[in-house]
């Protein structure tokens, strides 16, 4: 298996290195700093809502809540900063926290009363956004304050964007959860035989249960540098980013079917998602066209990543 | 069971052949399976087919239903030879139903539209499904055979018997007139038993045939009008109405390998320490009033037929489903069992059907090695690389398996090695109790008697160890001990004597005299 | 069966209570205009429904009808605004559009054996953007919003004699056939097996696949007939429309008792859903709460109705077995 994400990885690489020569190419922008902060901008977006996404997915299950939370998480950090009055540090706590709290239901329906992954996170978007609509009586609020703040999303350190270093942080602890821990091993083997794993002492719905949190954890570490970044929160704020999480995960060789991952290949696939999205804007093609390519992307790299399994146990682990 | 429904009386039944095979082979990519066998059933009868586990049952009976294509031999059916390439559906059509234990209704439908699915009647000149024909069809047809059922009745509200009629009446109305039934009782309480065989008396009476499977000898001897015995591939004897009897069923099923020390082995009783002290436990509606003291080092066979509670039994040793009574004592100390109490105190599970049960199979034999020792790859959560690639190498060391890769996927490895990976991952833990259930099921000889030869090495070294098996020869050479279930119960336990696999299959299918005849 | 009509009822009984409570609250609810208008709403979300519910009782789903909506509406603008074709020319092709997504979405699922909830999903993401791309844009290439002034094409989602909208009509229309074509004909059997138990269905000589890609087709047909009627009704289309309407048709089959697991469920039922939930949205707008509270409501009422529905299962099979062990219990004893 190492040695197949390792490929996997290298041929990613290829295929980025090949697309940045088609870009720096086709536009002399494309190359020039303040091109290269936007695709790392949404380099670390996609980054960082993937270290988490990846878990539900590897054990088989989707997080598809994770946009509306995005939003509705810059919301609840503004509330209480700007209305409540919290310090700006225990104001991101207690909002991580929340998003936990959410991605604790979500993941206790989905383990413990065994409703399908996409329906508890779809219903979950919906309900989210309506909240996030709620709490933001509907309108697009700037943030102006406090200044450490807007700091996380909009500073540099070393000339380098902060995001960088927390998508870096989050991205380095994922892979290492995930490669590392027993708990990143059990939530292989739950995505890749849930009863073998339970036979071998997994108790599967606790590791799902945990995978959700997690899921939600980092989508509220993301609305946050989002809020922090655009300085300004609404509830449609990271609509339709659950497909570019998605499709940063496919490109990174995480299974379909769960039981395989790589938050480094998730790493590739959201750098290659931004770098697509930012050719598509460098050729002043406007974002809502976007879905097509990263659509066609998706179907493409599912198409590639089942060939690879094909006829030997494709969905044997479904 | 009720005698008079025995056979059929000496009534002369007609000789007519329905299926004739002759000279069937069959071999799965190198071992032969099944080795020019003959085999016919008669027009109006009911037909047992006999054998051990490996003897070739189930492969002819997916030869005669297009599950699998055979080699060689020819088949007729119906007075119509039946093509090498012969699929399910083709063996529909010519009339060979087979009542499916893995039901093959559709829930949420009625019996009338199961039955009807895919050959609906239709009204007049339009394409529209005529409903009330079509009950009224279901229900004549249940009432000809007089079926306890409603055509109007929707399957998810009937037993598993009653479904299991459903299929028959969906067989009858394909015109089928042959029906295969493989273990149809295996999960029927004792009066849906007896109203199957009513049923079944009734098809034959309608001149259909009936090929029946089972493990259970008096099944077989109440019901059949002759039985086919099958032994290692090969046919060994058709006996008629008047020479079956279960002793003589099993003594055929055996065999006379008495010489060989697979089949013929001494017991000698282990005394060490108790390790496992079982008092009384009963899981409900699975097994029963269950106790066995199991001691240090001892192989404890479990033998019984199928459905009889043997796997139900050690999955609730190991803490997977809950016992409802009675007490377990491990090491000395009160036990209730739970997987991850199990695993860190010592204790491992082999389960059967690996590929669905045993393996990670988009992980690499490290992967699956180190799942089941994370505490000792990962003691405060962090992995170990280096541990973890001992580990690793250990375990495909000592179980050999092949590729010596440890970052080969498991799904990519054959059955055999498969297996030994999931005996690695415990065989590298200290072990003092390890249940096995199946552990040799479509494994080749040679990776057989290397798994043979780890448990016996585990015994050896101390390692007490549960072995559920429906694999004769292998329960008699490896257990220092056996007991046998029927029906939930321990039904006999042999001990410091002689046993054999004749005597096994004796008591689990209820025969309880002794056998006298050997030593 | 017992059980669905249970259902039914608890569900009538809670509309009418709603019905009540709320003409109680606000008289003007039980107008005749409100009640035309809820139903249109019902009906909008209602046709893509009956679709949909095909689609899960084969036990898939179809994340794209939304984005199906966007385009097909888009693909009319078009032949109205560049094109002196009449109405009964270009809608059959409007339709047929939304039928070869349908294809294609079956296409992918059945050929590459690929999870349907991430095809749909991409498919979702692709026809979103074509709709862009094809939406009727001003010299500057910003998107126009075309006022529709073809009269035939406004008579789809006008009123009718009795004061009906016509997409009510059709919505019923459409119920009552798909209703009779799933329960009275072969093919309409061939989708419940293909959900219930694929194997068993291929083993009866059933193309399961051919169903699949049937019922993926019939959800982007529905979608599309949707989509005329709701721009016919606005008398506009913007290339956002329907986006997210997913959402309400998941709603509505999931209250109607169709199960994500394949197999189980009819057009009856979902057209109750249609209208309680549109019921439900009519509510909070007349009385007053803020409409972003819907989304709220709805995502709330899938995870709630799902849930009762999966204790519900469980809790049957729980009865079912212990009466099952209690007939077993003496026979193991008397062994």
């Amino acid at each position: 298996m190492k040695h197949k994400a390792l490929s996997t990885e290298i041929k990613l690489l290829a295929v980025l290195a090949g697309l940045m020569v088609a870009l720096s190419l086709l536009s002399p922008r494309f190359l020039t700093i303040d091109n290269l902060t936007n695709v790392v901008w949404s380099v670390c977006l996609i980054g960082i809502l993937s270290s988490g996404a990846i878990y539900p997915r590897i054990t088989g299950g989707i997080d598809l809540s994770l946009g509306s939370m995005a939003a509705l998480t810059g919301i609840i950090v503004d509330r209480f900063m700007n209305h409540m009055g919290l310090h700006w540090i225990p104001a991101i706590l207690l909002t991580i926290l929340i998003g936990a709290l959410i991605g604790l239901f979500n993941g206790f329906i989905v383990a413990k009363i065994k409703v399908p992954a996409f329906v508890v996170t779809m219903a979950a978007k919906t309900y989210l956004y309506g909240i996030a609509l709620v709490v933001s009586q509907g309108a697009m609020m700037a943030i102006l304050k406090p200044r450490p703040f807007l700091e996380i999303g909009t500073g540099r350190l070393l000339g380098l964007p902060n995001p960088i270093y927390l998508m870096a942080v989050l991205v380095a602890v994922s892979q290492f959860v995930l490669r590392k821990t027993a708990f990143g091993r059990k939530v292989m083997a739950v995505g890749a035989n849930e009863t073998a794993a339970q036979l071998s002492g997994v108790d599967p719905d606790r590791i799902r249960i945990v995978s959700y949190t997690i899921s939600g954890a980092t989508s509220a570490i993301g609305g946050v540098v989002l809020a922090s970044l655009t300085q300004q929160v609404f509830a449609a704020a990271a609509s339709g980013i659950e497909l570019d999480v998605m499709t940063a995960l496919v490109i990174g060789g995480t299974s379909p079917v769960g039981g395989r991952g790589s938050v480094a290949g998730a790493l590739l696939g959201a750098i290659m998602v931004a770098f697509i999205i930012n050719g598509l804007n460098l050729m002043n093609i406007p974002a809502p066209y976007h879905p097509i390519v990263t659509g066609t992307v998706i179907l493409m790299a599912l198409l590639l990543n089942e060939g690879q399994f094909k006829g030997k146990f494709g969905r044997a682990a479904a | 069971m009720d005698v008079q429904s025995r056979g059929m009386q000496g009534e002369a039944r007609s000789r007519e052949i329905l299926l004739s095979c002759k000279g069937i082979v069959k071999s799965y990519n190198g071992p032969i399976v099944l080795d020019h066998v003959d085999f016919s059933v008669y027009r109006g009868e009911v037909h047992s087919l006999v054998g051990e586990n490996g003897a070739g049952k189930s492969t002819l009976i997916k030869i005669i239903t297009g599950a699998t294509n055979r080699n060689e031999g020819d088949i007729i059916f119906d007075g119509k030879p039946i093509p090498l390439e012969f699929s399910r559906r083709d063996a529909q059509a010519a009339g060979i139903a087979c009542i499916y234990q893995e039901l093959s209704l559709i829930p949420g439908m009625t019996v009338a539209q199961n039955i009807f699915l895919g050959k609906e009647p239709l009204m007049r000149g339009v394409r529209i499904i005529d409903k009330k024909a079509m009950n009224r069809m279901a229900q004549d047809l249940i009432d000809r055979y007089q079926f306890p059922l409603k055509a109007t009745t929707i399957i998810d509200d009937l037993s598993i018997a009653h479904r299991q009629l459903a299929e028959i009446l969906k067989a009858l109305s394909d015109k089928a007139s042959l029906m295969i039934m493989d273990e149809p009782t295996s999960s029927l309480t004792r009066t849906e038993v007896e109203m199957l065989f009513k049923i079944i008396h009734m098809l034959r009476d309608q001149n259909i045939s009936v090929l029946y499977v089972s493990h259970r000898m008096e099944e077989v001897y109440h019901l059949s009008d002759r039985v086919t015995v099958l032994r290692d591939g090969k046919l060994v004897d058709v006996l008629e109405r008047d020479r079956i009897s279960p002793a003589e069923i099993i003594r055929l099923m055996i065999g006379h390998k008495l010489e060989e020390k697979a089949v013929h082995h001494r017991l000698v009783p282990k005394n060490g320490p108790v390790v496992l002290e079982v008092r009384n436990i009963t899981s409900l509606g699975k097994f029963e009033d269950i106790s066995f003291d199991l001691h240090e080092g001892e192989i404890l066979g479990i033998g019984g037929l199928v459905g009889a509670g043997r796997t139900e039994l050690v999955r609730a040793l190991y803490g997977i489903d809950p016992i409802d009574a009675g007490t377990v004592r491990y090491l000395g100390k009160p036990y209730v069992p739970s997987v991850q109490k199990a695993i860190a105190s010592g204790i491992g599970f082999i389960p059967e059907e690996r590929r669905r049960q045993g393996i990670l199979p988009t992980q690499t034999i490290r992967t699956n090695i180190a799942i089941t020792n994370l505490d000792v790859i990962a003691p405060r959560h962090v992995t170990s690389r280096k541990r973890e690639q001992e580990l690793a190498m250990d375990g495909i060391k000592v179980c050999n398996v092949k590729p010596a890769d440890p970052l080969h996927l498991v799904g990519n490895l054959s059955g055999g090695n498969q297996q030994k990976v999931v005996l690695a991952k415990w065989l590298v833990r200290n072990l003092r109790l390890l249940f096995i259930d199946e552990p040799t099921v479509g494994i080749d000889i040679g990776a057989k008697e290397e798994i043979y030869e780890h448990i016996q090495r585990l015994a050896a070294s101390g390692v007490s160890i549960i072995l559920v098996s429906s694999d004769l020869p292998e329960l008699t050479r490896l257990s220092d001990r056996v007991l046998v279930l029927r029906k939930g119960r321990i039904i006999k336990e042999f001990k410091d004597c002689v046993l054999t696999g004749e005597k096994i299959l004796r008591a689990a299918s209820g025969i309880t005299e002794e056998v006298e005849d050997e030593a | 069966m017992s059980s669905h009509v249970k259902r039914r009822l608890v569900l009538g009984g809670l509309m009418l209570v709603i019905i009540i409570v709320l003409t109680l609250i606000n008289p003007v609810f039980l107008t005749m205009g409100n009640i035309q208008k809820m139903l249109q709403e019902a009906a909008q979300t209602g046709i893509v429904a009956i679709g949909f519910t095909l689609v899960m009782i084969t036990a898939g789903i179809d994340m794209s009808i939304g984005a199906i909506i966007a385009i097909t509406s888009m693909v009319s603008i078009n032949f109205l605004t560049y094109t002196k074709l009449p109405v009964f020319a270009f809608v059959p092709v409007t339709l047929l559009v939304g039928v070869f997504a349908g294809l294609f979405n079956g296409f992918f699922i059945t050929r590459f054996k690929l999870p349907e909830f991430i095809v749909t999903l991409a498919t979702k993401g692709i026809l979103s953007g074509l709709a862009l791309v094809i939406a009727v844009k001003d010299s500057m290439g910003f998107v126009q919003n075309v006022y529709i002034q073809n009269d035939s094409y406004l008579w789809f989602g006008s009123q009718t004699f009795g004061g009906i909208y016509r997409t009510t009509i059709a919505f019923l229309l459409l119920g009552i056939a798909t209703q009779f074509f799933l329960k009275n004909t072969k093919t309409g059997n061939n989708i419940y097996a293909t959900g219930a138990n694929p194997g068993a269905a291929r083993l009866t000589g059933i193309d399961t696949d051919r169903v699949v890609v049937g019922v993926y087709m019939f959800s982007g047909l529905t979608a599309s007939i949707s989509a005329i009627f709701i721009s016919s009704r606005m008398m506009t289309a913007m290339p956002e429309l329907g986006l997210g309407s997913e959402m309400d048709v998941i709603a509505s089959v999931v209250i109607g008792g169709t199960s994500f697991s394949g197999g189980y469920g009819d057009i009856w039922g979902t057209m109750m859903g249609a209208v309680f939930l549109a019921l439900i949205k009519n509510g909070i707008l007349k009385l007053g709460i803020s409409p972003w509270v819907q989304p709220i409501v709805i995502g709330g009422l899938i995870v709630v109705t799902v849930i009762i529905d999966v204790w519900q299962k469980k809790l049957g099979e729980a009865i079912r077995t212990r009466a099952r062990l209690r007939k077993i219990g003496p026979t193991a004893k008397a062994a």
